[in-house]
């Protein structure tokens, strides 16, 4: 805002003296604007009891009623992922990355694959620490396996699918195996395949410390928290545009089922740490299909798709979310007729 | 200068529906309460701590900071954004962080109800959380109050038919049926937010259908299915009431 102020001379700014009087002051608009901030939560405050209660159409409350939850609901996971990237980036220096990881990118990416057990966070806060792993020199296909294989196989959403298919514990290994085998392969392929140039990987200032870490929070929670509500908009459009009785018809053709419940899992954009319930609620489908539910889901989703493009770029998102959907499928249908 | 001002206004708003009101529980689960004021308390922080730093160095441009890193003796290349992008106007994305906050304050989402419970009409209602050790035996004349969810749980799940004769007590919202003579009381489950809810429905008969959505107490009993031979699932499970009465919404509107 205040950087505009430059351009608001006044129309005579031709003939005043160069440069123009107002250089050198604080930019103009500064008194201005926290009384535009004033007015809007004025604003707010009055038309929580002026507008809201004559919007009473359902579809309008019920849309969003799910867009807010999808938002408050993500957002501690985000500001978690987001302080810890941030701390990555301003107090881990990078040599510590070079000595944990293996040295050949080849062997460094399941490490970082299985490193992934330790965030206890859903999809949300993986990205921007993937980012912030990136930034400080790790290879991008080992955060990107990290990325992949953290909201899945983490532990409390281990336990959370333990809890939600009670005397099935080959549910919970079924979902630990297929989710780091995707990551990994996933991994790999970008590795053998994938260009630089598709990849725009955050870079960081030099700085350290405090300053750094407050700069890197709040630019990674404006961008990835603005994607965020994206994503948000599109999965709860279609959950109150797309009823649910369309999914169950075709629950009894095999295949179809298991593409099906991929595809409500992209659609859906349900938190890891809670699609277990979601996935054991759905008692027509096969436990192969449930199990694609709970691959895809962490991996693949519209607020993930939205977070990886703002985050990475979108030539990236546009090769690599294809990727995983495809390798994710494939691996939980291979892992379902195997275990379940 | 905006981008704290962002800040500021996603933080507080999420204070105001978790710190200072119960408004929070129309989204989440109750024991998400403590993580949404820690996050909102963040990212309200965040935005103070950017309008100081902002207030203390007016915006200087990124040629500036460059010159004056450079007789700071640090090296200048150390600020490359790899991206093109001055960090200091803040990505734009960012103020779609403001339709949240909009939508908090000026739809005022309410709790789901009749609405999205009545979308799944027409496909099968979920089954009852299987109970492994079996439910207790109910006790007493008096009507007993249980979640809704608990008696679908009994009527499907128990091979004890522990609910026949006995009269209960439940809340819930109205939702019409296709049915003349019945409608349904029903309560959404979450699992984790109000994205993946799932309504709970029990068919009432015997009593007049007050208006969609009003929040009422039914006292009656259940009727057990005349075919056992019908999965259990496919449809809700019925019961005669005694008595209606209206009750205001509860806090927790989720099940």
């Amino acid at each position: 805002m205040s950087d505009r102020a430059m351009l608001d001379w006044p129309p005579d700014a031709d003939d005043s003296p160069v440069p123009p009087s107002s250089w050198g002051r604080k930019a103009p608009t500064a008194p201005v604007l926290p009384w535009v901030f004033v007015a809007l939560v004025g604003v707010l405050i009055v038309g929580r009891y002026l507008v809201a209660p004559f919007i009473t159409s359902p579809a309008l409350q019920t849309w969003s009623t799910i867009f807010v939850a999808i938002c408050v609901q993500a957002l501690p996971f985000l500001v978690f992922g987001v302080l810890l990237s941030a701390a990555i980036t301003a107090f881990v220096p990078a040599s510590f990355w070079t000595k944990a990881l293996p040295r050949r990118p080849y062997a460094a990416v399941p490490v970082a694959g299985a490193a992934g057990a330790v965030l206890p966070g859903c999809e949300c806060a993986s990205v921007p620490v993937a980012s912030g792993l990136m930034a400080r020199g790790v290879t991008p296909a080992a955060a990107l396996a990290f990325l992949l294989a953290s909201p899945a196989i983490n532990p409390v959403v281990l336990v959370s699918t333990a809890v939600a298919f009670p005397n099935r514990p080959e549910m919970v290994l079924a979902r630990f195996v297929a989710s780091l085998g995707v990551a990994v392969l996933a991994g790999w392929l970008w590795l053998r395949f994938g260009r630089t140039e598709w990849l725009r990987v955050p870079r960081r200032t030099g700085e350290r410390g405090w300053r750094a870490f407050h700069e890197a929070a709040q630019h990674d929670l404006l961008h990835a928290g603005g994607f965020l509500v994206v994503g948000g908009l599109a999965a709860a459009t279609l959950n109150v545009v797309v009823p649910r009785s369309w999914l169950t018809a075709v629950a009894d053709v095999p295949w179809l089922s298991v593409l099906v419940l991929a595809l409500l899992a992209v659609v859906l954009s349900i938190c890891s740490e809670a699609d277990a319930f979601v996935a054991a609620s759905l008692t027509a489908f096969s436990p192969t299909a449930k199990l694609t539910f709970l691959v895809v889901g962490p991996m693949v989703d519209l607020k993930l798709i939205a977070l990886q493009a703002g985050t990475f770029g979108r030539s990236f998102a546009a090769r690599f979310v294809p990727l995983t959907l495809v390798l994710a499928v494939l691996a939980s249908a291979l892992t379902g007729w195997m275990l379940l | 200068m905006a981008q704290g001002l962002i800040l500021l206004l996603l933080g507080g708003a999420v204070l105001r529906i978790s710190a200072f009101s119960t408004t929070y529980l129309n989204y989440v689960k109750p024991g998400f309460r403590p993580f949404l004021i820690v996050a909102g308390a963040v990212v309200f922080v965040l935005g103070v701590v950017t309008l100081v730093q902002e207030w203390r160095e007016p915006h200087v441009p990124e040629a500036e900071r460059v010159r004056r890193a450079e007789q700071a003796g640090q090296r200048p290349d150390g600020h490359d954004h790899g991206h093109g992008h001055d960090h200091s106007r803040g990505p734009r994305v960012a103020w779609l962080m403001c339709l949240p906050v909009f939508a908090i304050f000026l739809i005022a989402p309410p709790a789901l109800g009749s609405f999205a419970a009545a979308r799944e009409d027409s496909s099968p209602p979920p089954p009852p959380p299987e109970v492994v050790e079996g439910y207790a035996p109910l006790v007493g004349d008096k009507p007993i109050a249980m979640p809704i969810g608990e008696f679908v749980g009994r009527a499907w799940g128990d091979p004890k038919r522990s609910l026949t004769g006995k009269q209960v007590r439940l809340t819930g919202f109205v939702v019409r049926s296709k049915k003349k003579d019945t409608w349904y009381v029903a309560r959404m489950q979450l699992n984790c937010c109000a994205a993946d809810a799932i309504a709970l429905k029990v068919a009432v008969r015997g009593a007049p259908a007050p208006p969609e959505n009003t929040w009422v107490e039914v006292t009656g009993t259940w009727i057990p299915p005349k075919s056992r031979k019908l999965p259990n699932g496919t449809v809700p499970p019925e019961m005669t009431a005694v008595s209606v009465n209206k009750v205001p919404q509860p806090t927790e509107p989720y099940e």
